[in-house]
């Protein structure tokens, strides 16, 4: 299967699937037997709800594009989640991670169309970055302000740009050959793709690391000129796998609930997915503590200020559920073996830390443009919409190929795969 | 890992890519792994060992001698001044620190990976843990002004009710550091069960059968006996992982809470914990590429265990990197001259030579790891592991002395220079550990026999057929360390065959 008969033909469905479908070769018990109505019924309501969102927009145009960056980001940490998640399968030679791969390699291509829903974004550039603003950098002037001043080389609009630009690059070439190369192993079953995934996963690591620590300075930590943490990237990276293991857990669950993998996810899959995700609780806990002790401890006023809004005017509300609902109650539920082994409550475990992470990202960028803590309606809907246009995609993805890189040789291994 | 792929070696020893290559190299059977490892802590001490322990020895002397000297004196014996009031101590304590944090990570988290390479380098890299962290909780008790008051920094009810002070990460360091060292030594003890009760069973003399039999406590490999201790073991490597990460993290908070530029960063604790990973590694690189040649191991810890140790490195050298830029970045972002002078001086103040030793060492060198060839190079691997080890004493000597020798005032501006007494306690701290580290080659399995054992493929119920018949006898062919040659003529040298991997040259040793 050369490069030119395996691409789509146009562009919109090369946003969304680069690839000719393949699944006619896949075996019956790996096929997507869902219809239509799968990933049509998500982006369906994706659209109305973002329709809604345009309301939202007329009422509070500012609130809307906080809220729309929040639901943007969400879906973009899911598809930074799935390239990092790939990138070690691949480099350690994971046999357990097979079956689940494909789920993975659905959600990577992501990319090409949040670029294109990163566009509303633009036009909200002045009410999320206040550094826009070109007053700040008059010298002498009313609202000159010497600290932002001083980083007008790194955050100016053109160069800020072209680092996005730059990101979803690299990103996008880097989802590209990993998504390809294994729907191509599906067709051709050459073996020596493996080698091939593994180099790209591994120059693939280290970019795809800096770039999501840069990008995690641009698009959330910007919102607020004044503060900096050098901990930041990986706090991203933090919530990114586990927003990724949250959705693979939930379309795994929901695929075979659809009478699709019946027998090829098995408790034992789940039990490793949850073991990633109670590390990752642990993991993200860690990194959010560090930073806030840290913060907290040495008490210098440009960087406490980041915790000075997010404790006062109902924002110490959000904290706390925080601290109880993103650590400490799924660190106990998943604890035990017997919840990470049951895919339904597994399942339950997963969406409610996919919400837990929205809530995240939402209490990082919110307290940054508006003071009073609380929820308005347009938060919802712009996050849901975004979720029901990406998560539809991705099932659009699932349906065209095999659900399982079925020709992958340790495929067998991972079927018989058991926690010893 | 798992064994029910089929195997099929390839020239050199190496594997079709995607295949699992054979974790035992040269087809050892079971005894042939007790015989290897039991022959060395049986047989009668070999003089090159007296010759390398008087070495050893005399450096742990020196050690209580300067240790002894400097109590004597006073703190003033060391080059410590006013602007830099902690200079070497702590740079020591955090790298002998760093250095222990590789054997728990070998032995917990990869454990906890299922990474079933493990088992041949978890026993001698557990062992480096201990006798690191013995040598690392030294500097912390000693660089105090009055060592004999150091008790007041426990928690214990006093007639002049007073306690120490919680929020300081000075006293978190003191439940860190010996919560780590007793959790490593459990967690050592523990593996090490099996295997000690393999040598009771071989062990011929009476007190060697006593002594033995006391420290196996009474293990007969009963099938409830391996169902607890599998238990246990899990349960430990899974208590010791969160342990490690936050034993150098709090290392990390003694900078980072701290107000200072060039300290007061957030990136500190999961950073240190990847330097400590990587310097960690490099040690265990250090000491098993000599150990393996000495003891004849070179089928148990074999050249793909070197790679996967020295792809570790990689990837942790690489996370270092990447916390050099971060800080570097955001120094410059944070628009705040303090925070960007510390760092323009530490690339070009009085202190720049460090900061560039510590950024070749730690930065460009292990990126070598990136070639197959390299990373598979024994004489490569030795140099550039100590590379790193010189790279990270660096890492953390710039970090504390370049810091604090120019902060806020000028007028408080100084220089730091080590005296002899600095230089000879941290030699002698080195003396301290390869003392150690020498008793534990000579008394102690070197490789956990039982784990190594169920890495075989042989030990897979699925492995025999049904007829009884070996299924697959591949392997054996591949020439080895004949227990002939190497327990019964052995002369302090190897004498064995050479390996099947070409790549290997005794220059190592």
């Amino acid at each position: 299967m050369s490069d030119t008969e395996s691409r789509s033909s146009s562009l919109l469905t090369w946003l969304i699937d680069p690839l000719r479908p393949t699944a006619d070769s896949a075996p019956d018990a790996f096929t997507f037997t869902g219809d239509r109505r799968s990933w049509l019924v998500p982006v369906a309501l994706g659209l109305a709800l973002l329709a809604i969102s345009a309301l939202g927009w007329l009422v509070d145009p500012s609130r809307f594009y906080v809220s729309y960056l929040i639901g943007w980001t969400f879906c973009l940490t899911i598809s930074i989640g799935a390239l990092f998640f790939l990138f070690f399968n691949h480099l350690t030679k994971a046999g357990w991670s097979i079956v689940v791969n494909r789920i993975n390699e659905s959600l990577l291509w992501g990319f090409p169309m949040l670029a294109v829903l990163f566009i509303p974004v633009l036009f909200g550039m002045d009410d999320l970055y206040k550094w826009t603003n070109p007053e700040l950098y008059i010298e002498g002037g009313p609202k000159y302000d010497v600290l932002i001043a001083g980083k007008a080389p790194y955050l100016n609009t053109p160069f800020w740009g072209i680092r996005m630009g730059l990101y979803f690059v690299i990103w996008s070439v880097l989802s590209y050959r990993l998504y390809t190369l294994s729907v191509t192993q599906d067709v051709t079953g050459d073996p020596e793709i493996m080698s091939k995934l593994r180099s790209t996963s591994a120059w693939g690591l280290p970019l795809t690391a800096i770039t999501v620590a840069f990008a995690s300075y641009d698009i959330i930590m910007s919102t607020d000129a004044h503060w900096y943490s050098t901990i930041f990237g990986i706090y991203l990276f933090a919530g990114a796998m586990l927003a990724l293991l949250a959705t693979m857990v939930i379309i795994g669950t929901s695929l075979q609930r659809s009478g699709m993998l019946t027998d090829t996810i098995t408790p034992e899959h789940y039990h490793d997915l949850g073991k990633y995700l109670f590390g990752f609780t642990v993991f993200w806990a860690y990194i959010a503590f560090s930073q806030y002790l840290l913060i907290w401890y040495a008490g210098i006023p440009e960087v406490t200020i980041f915790y000075r809004h997010r404790l006062e005017h109902a924002w110490e509300w959000h904290s706390a559920m925080l601290i109880l609902f993103h650590f400490a109650v799924p660190f106990l539920l998943l604890l035990p073996q017997i919840t990470k082994r049951i895919p339904v409550v597994l399942g339950i475990l997963a969406v409610w830390l996919f919400g837990m992470h929205w809530f995240d990202l939402h209490w990082n960028v919110m307290p940054n443009l508006f003071t009073d803590g609380g929820f308005h309606w347009v938060d919802f809907t712009t996050w849901l919409g975004l979720l029901g246009l990406f998560m539809g995609a991705a099932i659009y993805r699932l349906s065209r190929h095999a659900l399982v890189p079925h020709r992958h040789p340790y495929l067998q291994e991972s079927m018989h795969f058991e926690n010893v | 890992m798992d064994n029910r792929t089929e195997h099929s070696e390839g020239p050199n020893g190496h594997d079709n890519f995607h295949e699992r290559p054979r974790l035992v190299k040269g087809g050892l059977t079971f005894n042939d792994i007790t015989e290897l490892v039991s022959y060395h802590a049986e047989r009668k001490t070999p003089k090159a060992w007296f010759a390398a322990f008087a070495v050893a020895s005399s450096g742990a002397v020196l050690l209580l001698a300067m240790l002894a000297y400097q109590v004597y004196n006073g703190v003033g014996v060391w080059g410590n001044n006013q602007p830099v009031a902690w200079g070497w101590p702590i740079v020591n304590f955090v790298f002998w620190v760093g250095i222990g944090h590789a054997g728990t990570l070998i032995s917990a988290i990869l454990f906890l990976f299922r990474q079933q390479w493990r088992t041949s380098i978890n026993r001698a890299a557990e062992a480096m843990t201990i006798f690191a962290v013995i040598c690392a909780l030294i500097f912390p008790t000693f660089h105090v002004g009055r060592v004999w008051a150091i008790y007041w920094t426990l928690p214990i009810p006093n007639q002049m009710e007073m306690w120490p002070q919680f929020k300081s990460p000075l006293l978190w360091d003191v439940f860190a550091v010996s919560s780590y060292f007793l959790v490593s030594l459990i967690f050592w003890y523990v593996g090490m069960v099996p295997d000690l009760a393999t040598f009771r069973d071989r062990a011929k003399g009476f007190f060697r059968k006593r002594i033995l039999g006391f420290l196996s406590l009474g293990w007969t490999g009963a099938n409830r006996h391996w169902r607890n201790y599998e238990k246990a073991y899990l349960l430990l490597a899974g208590l010791a992982t969160p342990l490690v990460l936050s034993v150098h993290s709090v290392v990390s908070f003694d900078f980072a809470v701290s107000i200072l530029p060039g300290w007061h960063t957030t990136i500190f604790p999961p950073y240190f914990v990847a330097g400590a990973i990587f310097s960690g590694f490099a040690m265990v690189v250090t000491l098993l590429v000599i150990t393996r040649k000495i003891y004849s191991l070179e089928n148990l810890i074999t050249i793909d265990h070197l790679e996967k140790m020295n792809v570790i490195i990689l990837v942790t050298g690489t996370i270092v990197g990447f916390a050099y830029i971060t800080e570097f970045f955001m120094a410059w972002y944070s628009g705040l001259e303090y925070e960007q002078y510390a760092f323009l001086n530490r690339a070009f103040g009085p202190y720049a030579w460090a900061y560039w030793i510590m950024m070749t060492c730690n930065l460009v060198t292990p990126q070598l790891f990136w070639f197959k060839k390299l990373r598979r190079s024994i004489p490569v691997m030795f140099t550039l592991s100590i590379f790193v080890n010189i790279g990270m004493w660096f890492e953390r000597f710039v970090i504390t002395i370049t810091s604090l020798h120019r902060d806020f005032l000028p007028s408080s501006w100084g220089y730091y220079t080590p005296t002899m007494v600095d230089v000879l306690t941290f030699v002698g701290t080195f003396g301290l550990f390869f003392t150690l580290f020498l008793l534990f080659l000579r008394f102690i399995p070197i490789v956990a026999m039982a784990e190594v054992k169920t890495a075989l493929p042989e030990s897979d119920p699925h492995h025999y057929e049904g007829d009884g018949q070996v299924a697959s006898t591949r392997g054996r062919d591949v020439p080895y360390i004949k227990p002939s040659q190497g327990y019964q003529s052995y002369r302090g040298g190897s004498q064995s065959t050479p390996l099947s991997d070409d790549d290997e040259n005794s220059s190592a040793a």
